[in-house]
Order: C-alpha cells, then sequence, then structure tokens
C-alpha cells in the first residue's frame, strides 16, 4: 500500500502546474514567488532548569541553568548560569523545565506527559552526593523510572560538576546502574549539558 | 518519409507517352549525407524480378520498361535497405538518396549493439551489458568501479557516490538517455538515481572532453545509454532474476523491445530490487534494508533522415540508513571510535525505520531530429525531470513521521544541437541549451539545509573534430556557460551576522521579522567558460595515444553556498559560504594503447590543477546544548591532483587470461600545504578467467582485490571533553582504516534455448573468506565494517 501510495504522491498539483508549465516552455518566470514560510522548529531545546529545593528549608534552593538563544546550530555560546550552592547534609528535590523560546514552547510536557516511554534521564556527578529518582517519579512502560523528579544528598563539601542528559529513542534504558544515576543504549541525546556546582 | 525523399526527387524528365515497352528508366544513387555517388549498390527490381548494380558514377540504367509501377529494392554495404516504387510513364530519370554512412553518423544500428564511443580522444571506457548484467542487484556507482581510475564514496552500502579520478558529486555529470540528470547530485549521502538495469552502454569519460553536455565536469562523464532500436520487425527482450544471500536480497528485472523495419520502435523496462539487513562479518548491519522500483518506457520512430522519442522513466528508493550510525552528539562519535562496534545491533529484518532516505525520480523526455541533405543534423530535446528526497532522522514525538529533510527539485531543459557531418573527415558539431530549475522545500520542522531557489542556466557550445590523416585525428571545442541563482533563505540572525554577511550582503535582506530568523534573498550569477583540444595518433596497427587538454569551471553548488546546520552521522555543523567563486580546472592527460593478439595495455594518466577548489575542512568548535560540535566549513583552495590507471590483459592459453587494473591518485591541497581528504588508495585488481568455451560458454573467474592503506591523509583530529568520563580525548577521524585484499569468484554458463532464446546462469561469491575490512570512503566507516560474504546466483534470459 505504502507503494501505491509513494508513486501517486508527487503527482500532486504542483507536479501538474510545472508539467502545463513546461508545454508552454516559460524560462522567462518573473521573481513573484511567494516567499517561503519561516520554519516551525518545534525540536529546538533553547532553555534547561533545573531547580533544587531543600527539602526541610523551601528557601535553600539551587538553580541550574542553561540557555542557548540561537538553537543548537546558532554561533551564540550557550550560557550557564548556577544560582546558590548546595548545603552539605542536605537532601533536596529537583525538578527540570526545557524549553523552546525560538517557537515559545513548553518541551516539558511532551517529554513527561506525552512520551515518557521515548525519553529517558541520566545524571552524573564528581561530587560526593547521594541520588535517587524520587518516589512520584513518571514510571515508564518498561518499568524504570524517567528522572523528571530526582532527590539529591549532598554529603560532603567540595566543588565539582553535575551533568545532566536528555536521551529519546534508547534501544534499552536501566535506571538502576551507576548509582541510580541510570544508563542506556542505542539512544540520541536531546541535551547534555555540565554545570560546576558546589557543596558548602 | 518516403513522400519527402520523393519531393526530393522530383526532378522529372518525361518524354513521350506511348503504350510499347521500350522506355528507359536512369536512376542515380547519391550517398545522403555528403552527396557522393553510390558504387557498386544491388538493385533488385521486384517487379521484373530482374537485377542490376550501379556503375562508378552511381548511375542504372533499367531498359525495356513499359507504362508501369515498378518497386526498386536498393541495398549496399552498411547502407540502410531502400524500398521505393515509381510510376513509368515515358523514359524516367530519378535521383535517389541513400545513406551509406549509418555507423560512422552514429545513427539507426544495423547490427543491434555495437560499442559505440561518445568522445574520439578523450579518456573513455565503454561498459557494454555483459559487464553491467553482473551488477544488475547493485547500483550504478558499483558497476562503473569496473574502469580503473573510478572508485565511489559510499554511506553505507546502498548509497553509492560515482568518483572519477579521486572527484564526484557536482563535479561529475551523469546523463541518462542524453538527459543531464538533476537529481540534487551535491550531497554525499545523494546517489544518483539511476536503475542500473536501463542501461545498455555506460561510457565513463575522464575529465571534461565531452562539453556538448556542459562545462562543469571537472572531474568526468558518465554516459547511460538504452539500446538503440534495430530497424527490422523484431520483438526481443530480457529478463534477469536474481537472488543474494547477504542481505537476503532479490532482483528481477526485465525489458521488452518491439522494433519495426518501418523505424516505430518501442520499449518497457521495469526493476524491483529488495533487500533487508546486511550482515557484516561479525554483526548484522541494523537497518541497511533497501527497497527499490523502478519503469521506464520508450517510443518512436528512427529512421536516417529523421525521428523522434518520447521516454519517461520513474524510480523509487527508499533506503534504511545504518541505525546505529545516526548519533546526536560527538558524545556518540567517541563511543562509536571506541567500541569498534555497532551500538546498536538487532536480528535481521526487512523493516526498514528512521534513519532512511525515500527518493523519487521522474524523467520525461522528447526529442526530434531531421537530418539535412548534405549538411548534416538538426537534434532538438525537451526534458523535465522532478525529484523529491526525503531523509528522516530519529526524531522526537510527532515529528517522527516527517522528513526532516525534504527537497523537491524540478528542472526543464531544452536543447539544440546541430552536427554538421556532410564532411566525414571534419565534423563541426554546436548547441544551445537553456534549462530552468525550480527547489522547493516544504516546512519540516528543520530549517532548511538547501533554501527555495530557481535557478537559469544557458550554455552554447561549438566542437569541431578532424581527422588529417589516417593515423592522426583532431578535435577542439568550446563552451559557455551562464547560471542564475535566485535563492530564499532563512538565517539566524546571529549566523548571519557572524559570517559577516549583514556587512558583505545587506542588499539580500528581505524581511527581519521572524523572530531569531531573517528571510534572505540571494542572487547570484555566474560565468562558466570550458575549452577542450584533443588529439589521438594512431602509431602503429597495434598501438595508438591520445592527448587532451581541458579547461572547465564549475560554479559553487547549493550546499556549498548554503548549507549551514547540524549533520548527522558526522555530528558536524556544516557551512556553506556565500562568497565562494566558480572552480576553475586545467587538466592535461594522456593514454597511451597498445593491443596484439594476447596483450592489451592501456594506460592512462593525467594532472589536474584546481584554481578555487571548494571542499570542506574543520575550522573550529561549535559549543551547545549537546555538546560541543566541530564546525566544518566550505573553503576554497588551489588543489592539484594527479594520477595513473592501468588495464592490462594477457593471454596465457587459449582458454585462461590474466587481467590487471591498477590506479594510483595523489592530490594536494597546495594553499594549506596538506594532502586532499577523501582520495582513494592506490588498489590492484588481478583477475584470471577460465573460459570453457565449448562447454556452454562456461567461465570461472577468481579475483583479487587488494586496496592499500591510504597513507596520505589531513589531520583533521580533534579534541573533546568525553561528557561521561569527564577526559579530554583525541577523536581520531582522519586515520584510514588499514588494507585489505578481498578474494571474489565468479561463474556464468550461457544455454541455448532455441534459436533465438539463451539462459545465462551466474553463480558469483563476493568476499569469499568473510573479510572485515573499513572502507576510507565509506562515511559510516567509524560505525561498522562492510558487508561480508555475498553469495549471488542469476539467471538472465535474453528473448
Amino acid at each position: 500500500m505504502k507503494t501505491i501510495k509513494t508513486i501517486f504522491k508527487p503527482m500532486n498539483t504542483r507536479f501538474f502546474a510545472s508539467m502545463l508549465l513546461c508545454l508552454t516552455l516559460v524560462v522567462s518566470c518573473s521573481d513573484d514567488d511567494d516567499a517561503p514560510l519561516p520554519p516551525n522548529e518545534e525540536e529546538v531545546i533553547t532553555d534547561v532548569t533545573y531547580t533544587f529545593v531543600n527539602d526541610a528549608n523551601a528557601a535553600d534552593t539551587v538553580v541550574l541553568d542553561f540557555e542557548d538563544s540561537d538553537g543548537p546550530d546558532g554561533p551564540n555560546v550557550p550560557v550557564l548560569n548556577v544560582t546558590g550552592a548546595f548545603t552539605a547534609g542536605a537532601t533536596y528535590t529537583a525538578t527540570v523545565e526545557i524549553f523552546n523560546s525560538i517557537e515559545g514552547e513548553d518541551i516539558t510536557t511532551e517529554v513527561v506527559d506525552e512520551e515518557p516511554d521515548e525519553h529517558f534521564f541520566i545524571y552524573a556527578t564528581s561530587l560526593d552526593m547521594t541520588f535517587a529518582r524520587a518516589a512520584n517519579d513518571v514510571v515508564r512502560t518498561d518499568g524504570n523510572s524517567l528522572g523528571f523528579e530526582t532527590t539529591w544528598t549532598a554529603n560532603t563539601a567540595g566543588m565539582g560538576t553535575l551533568t545532566a542528559q536528555l536521551w529519546h529513542e534508547s534501544e534499552s534504558v536501566d535506571d538502576s546502574t551507576n548509582g541510580g544515576f541510570g544508563s542506556q543504549t542505542g539512544g540520541e541525546d536531546d541535551f547534555d549539558i555540565t554545570w560546576n556546582i558546589e557543596i558548602q | 518519409m518516403k513522400q519527402f525523399l520523393l519531393c526530393l526527387a522530383f526532378v522529372i524528365s518525361t518524354i513521350g507517352a506511348a503504350q510499347n515497352c521500350t522506355f528507359t528508366f536512369l536512376g542515380e544513387l547519391t550517398d545522403f549525407h555528403d552527396g557522393t555517388p553510390i558504387v557498386g549498390a544491388a538493385i533488385y527490381i521486384k517487379t521484373l524480378d530482374r537485377y542490376t548494380t550501379s556503375d562508378e558514377n552511381g548511375k542504372f540504367k533499367i531498359e525495356n520498361l513499359c507504362n508501369q509501377e515498378i518497386t526498386l529494392v536498393i541495398s549496399h554495404v552498411a547502407c540502410e535497405t531502400k524500398t521505393i516504387s515509381f510510376k513509368i510513364n515515358g523514359d524516367t530519370y530519378k535521383a535517389i538518396s541513400i545513406e551509406h554512412h549509418l555507423e560512422e553518423l552514429n545513427e539507426i544500428s544495423v547490427q543491434g549493439s555495437t560499442v559505440k564511443r561518445t568522445t574520439v580522444t578523450a579518456q573513455e571506457t565503454v561498459l557494454k551489458a555483459d559487464v553491467l548484467t553482473k551488477y544488475s542487484a547493485v547500483s550504478l556507482g558499483d558497476a562503473i568501479k569496473e574502469v580503473p581510475g573510478v572508485s565511489s564514496i559510499n554511506t553505507g552500502n546502498a548509497i553509492v557516490k560515482p568518483m572519477i579520478n579521486g572527484l564526484y558529486g557536482s563535479r561529475l555529470l551523469i546523463l541518462t538517455n542524453n538527459v543531464r540528470l538533476q537529481d540534487q547530485e551535491w550531497g554525499v549521502e545523494h546517489a544518483p538515481n539511476i536503475d542500473i538495469n536501463s542501461a545498455d552502454q555506460i561510457s565513463v569519460i575522464k575529465g571534461s572532453g565531452a562539453l556538448a553536455f556542459g562545462s562543469d565536469a571537472i572531474g568526468g562523464v558518465i554516459v547511460i545509454k538504452p539500446r538503440r532500436s534495430v530497424a527490422k520487425d523484431t520483438l526481443y527482450g530480457r529478463a534477469i532474476l536474481g537472488g543474494q544471500s547477504n542481505g537476503w536480497g532479490y532482483n528481477f528485472t526485465s525489458t521488452i523491445n518491439k522494433n519495426y523495419a518501418s523505424g516505430w520502435f518501442a520499449s518497457v523496462q521495469g526493476t524491483l530490487k529488495q533487500n533487508g539487513d546486511f550482515r557484516a562479518p561479525d554483526y548484522n548491519l541494523t537497518n541497511t534494508g533497501l527497497q527499490s522500483q523502478s519503469i521506464s518506457a520508450r517510443a518512436g520512430k528512427k529512421t536516417f533522415e529523421s525521428g523522434f522519442e518520447l521516454y519517461y522513466s520513474y524510480l523509487y528508493n527508499e533506503i534504511g540508513i545504518l541505525r546505529s550510525a545516526h548519533i546526536g552528539s560527538v558524545d556518540g562519535l567517541i563511543n562509536a571510535i571506541e567500541s569498534g562496534r555497532p551500538s546498536i545491533i538487532r536480528d535481521f529484518t526487512y523493516d526498514i525505520q528512521n534513519p532512511k532516505q525515500e527518493v523519487t525520480h521522474h524523467l520525461f523526455k522528447a526529442t526530434y531530429y531531421k537530418r539535412f541533405n548534405n549538411f548534416g543534423k538538426l537534434n532538438v530535446q525537451y526534458d523535465y525531470q522532478h525529484n523529491n528526497r526525503e531523509e528522516f532522522d530519529i526524531r522526537r514525538g510527532e515529528l517522527r513521521n516527517i522528513p526532516s529533510l525534504d527537497l523537491e527539485l524540478q528542472t526543464h531543459t531544452l536543447l539544440a544541437d546541430i552536427n554538421l557531418d556532410a564532411n566525414l573527415d571534419r565534423k563541426i558539431n554546436f548547441g544551445f541549451m537553456g534549462r530552468y530549475q525550480d527547489n522547493y522545500a516544504p516546512d519540516t520542522g528543520v530549517r532548511r539545509l538547501i533554501p527555495d531557489y530557481e535557478k537559469y542556466d544557458f550554455g552554447t557550445y561549438i566542437t569541431a573534430e578532424w581527422q588529417l590523416n589516417d593515423k592522426l585525428l583532431l578535435d577542439a571545442g568550446a563552451r559557455y556557460d551562464f547560471n542564475r541563482i535566485d535563492a530564499q533563505k532563512f538565517y539566524r540572525r546571529t549566523r548571519w551576522e557572524e559570517r559577516g554577511y549583514d556587512v558583505d550582503f545587506p542588499e539580500f535582506v528581505v524581511d527581519e521579522d521572524f523572530g531569531t530568523l531573517i528571510l534572505t534573498n540571494p542572487v547570484f550569477n555566474f560565468h562558466n567558460a570550458a575549452v577542450s583540444i584533443g588529439m589521438r595518433y594512431e602509431i602503429n596497427d597495434n598501438s595508438f595515444i591520445t592527448g587532451n587538454y581541458n579547461l572547465s569551471s564549475r560554479p559553487p553548488n547549493p550546499a556549498e553556498l548554503f548549507s549551514d546546520g547540524l549533520h548527522h552521522s558526522a555530528a558536524r555543523v556544516e557551512l556553506g559560504d556565500l562568497r565562494l567563486d566558480p572552480e576553475l580546472s586545467n587538466r592535461f592527460s594522456v593514454t597511451y594503447g597498445y593491443q596484439n593478439k594476447s596483450t592489451k595495455i592501456q594506460l592512462d594518466g593525467f594532472v589536474n590543477s584546481i584554481t578555487d577548489y571548494i571542499y570542506l575542512r574543520p575550522t573550529g568548535v561549535l559549543q551547545s546544548i549537546r555538546g560541543a560540535f566541530p564546525v566544518w566549513e566550505y573553503e576554497k583552495t588551489n588543489a592539484t591532483l594527479f594520477g595513473v590507471d592501468l588495464t592490462l590483459k594477457q593471454a596465457i592459453s587459449d582458454k585462461i587470461e590474466w587481467l590487471n587494473k591498477s590506479s594510483f591518485l595523489k592530490g594536494y591541497d597546495a594553499k594549506a600545504d596538506i594532502p586532499l581528504i577523501d582520495l582513494p588508495p592506490f588498489s590492484t585488481i588481478n583477475t584470471i578467467n577460465f573460459n570453457v568455451s565449448d562447454w556452454n560458454n562456461l567461465t570461472f573467474s577468481l579475483q583479487s582485490e587488494w586496496v592499500f592503506e591510504q597513507n596520505e591523509f589531513p589531520n583533521f583530529n580533534f579534541e573533546t571533553q568525553n561528557p561521561t568520563t569527564d577526559e579530554t580525548v583525541l577523536l581520531d577521524i582522519s586515520t584510514p582504516p588499514p588494507a585489505y585484499n578481498l578474494f571474489h569468484f565468479f561463474s556464468q554458463a550461457t544455454v541455448n534455448l532455441s534459436d533465438r532464446t539463451t539462459l545465462n546462469m551466474s553463480l558469483s561469491v563476493y568476499n569469499i573468506f568473510d573479510t572485515s575490512y573499513r572502507n576510507y570512503l565509506n562515511r559510516l566507516r567509524f560505525f561498522a565494517d562492510e558487508i561480508g560474504r555475498n553469495i549471488q546466483l542469476q539467471f538472465k534470459l535474453n528473448f
């Protein structure tokens, strides 16, 4: 069925219009063609924000922010901001917001609500932190927790990095490996961001 | 046609009108194209069952005729046989033209399939149907590697782009049935949309000597010709059915031709091919299936003096791209290079999933020619091509079923050619070309890599050929082409400014009111000239030498001008440059050929010096949400390529023959003083043929294909951060894979089923020892090995 469809698909009005055009052998087209429509760049991610809130003290927050206003292929260098520092001994709950500022589109809903089965978050840190996917995290059909709602316990003070990755279309994911940070095979990453953070 | 002849011959002298049978018919036979008398033609007077022949002045006399109608059948060696009737009314004189130089004039075929070169002095190799049949299951790019000096740049196994003397893409012209293929040839992963089974003959011309086709063939020209029609009442055709063990593929193709003595002809050809995932010796190559369908039909009438042809062809290809080669970031490339195995290996399937390509190509052509007495021939042709390319990536959400790249390219071309060949020792051809091309890219949710554009081309050329004496033939030609490209492209405002286009091309900006985007209307005019001078000298009966000088120029293509975006599978950002100039090539070549009863040698040497040679090279790193991507920019430099190709055939006994084909090529970027990237390494192919011709033409061949390691390559390696381990790694994307030596086996036998029907059976084994290897000229070489052993069985029925 597919092939039949493909055979006839190009035979659209454009095709016939141009066959007519060929009969008149018009080579002198004027430059009055319609301007192309701007692309709707729905896939682009420009902003990623992780907000960590201390379970014991809602005023103690750490915000990790990433912004690349001209998209992944624009020449602007992405801006990374870290607001606040983790308190040693405290446990934080983190949520993520993913946004496409070019099209004004919230990507979080797409990842978390519409297609959690296609996605998976993976984390890494060079610091001494205990990580878990939160009890209220979204659970994929295959039983793995997505990694959207996470809890982090900052153990010992120090300077280091925190990496967050979002993958899609993975062959397999596993939320139990790497101390719960997770791993995947065969997928493609939507983002892969490393912030410099501090535990005080 | 008869009426036309009669008109020509309307120089009637009529004497008397008596009823007795004493009249004389005087005929004068002349050669149509140059008016010389035809001597010694056999004239059969059908009505009287009598024969006569023409004398040294081309004249003949038939006496004792009544007032009656007579029918003459005139035949002569290498002429078309002509039947004409005349009414005798008294003594009658008729001038009759028949054509004596059918073969030289490249007109209707008398024998059917004969080798017909396209050029006279260029480095041209003609591949005939029997060779091409071996490649029925694969692609054009695979078949023409039969010619030493021809290689290919591949994306996986099914996307094979021909490369001549190290040059490919827009630097090669591909002509199919005299139509220049317009199928977005600029991309490395865009293979030519040709069904190899539609070809009866393929001419591979190194260099730009064939000026009738274009001025921009810096690398060469590939001319694909369908079977020539035969002027006799006949119905013939062929069918090929084959199966392959690797990928569990099958191919079926059939052609049926109907020809009439009157010159009418019609033919239909169709092909179906499919294969599932290929297999490398150690693993399945997941998502490398292919599905291909094509059909073509030709009909028309061809006589010596005039003719026309209508032709339509359709091709649809769905090609899976190795799943693990689709990577979102440099991280994927690091993993692929470090692990040495594809990251995704699944069970065999025929299903093709993303990433994949779907390409549809329609071609329609109408052509008409007319030959004028003692002058030459006029040929007029119109063709229309519609190419739709859809490339599907791994995308999120609902975009999954929408191609990332969707281009619809339509091309109209009008050609007029005049061949002045009244004097066969001094032929002159000239012609004009007008072309309009429209590229339309619908919104796919990704900023268009190749923008909407309109392109106008105008070209004119003249070529001449002199047979100075028995030994020396000269040819020369000149061509001029004008190209205008008028594009409408959205640029990211930051990119437009970063490139400095806001300073250099402010006039191109149309509308700035699109958020982060601006709409621009770049318009460029290019003037291109080409010159060709060649000679062929017959040293003696056994050997010849040809020499050629070609000047050619090629304007930058849309990819080179407008690219700006991320390229998956290469994990790099590719940037075009609006400031590029046309490339200018000076190519010198010499060929020496020697042939005797047991030995045949051909040596092709060339030097190609290209000014403003456009190529992609790494220039930096772009930080993004998915880590750092290397940035590759189209830049211009001066390049020099040179090489030698050898063909050697030596009969060892009457049954055993040894064949060697070797090619050596070097190329350098003169400005940066580094070797050029992606050049084929030295290769040598040795074949031993055993021919047991007394038993059903049974032949066996054993072949060794030895490809060396490319030891000269530019070092484009770069350092990057491995996000998983946080270590700095040097990513080796430059070092070519090691040398490999593959062994292949081929056997075939032909059985006569009846007078007119033969069955040819062939069994071949490709990569007998299931050797694992990687090919420097495969862009997916970082991700997987090439395919392993492939056993192929094929039946060909000629009827």
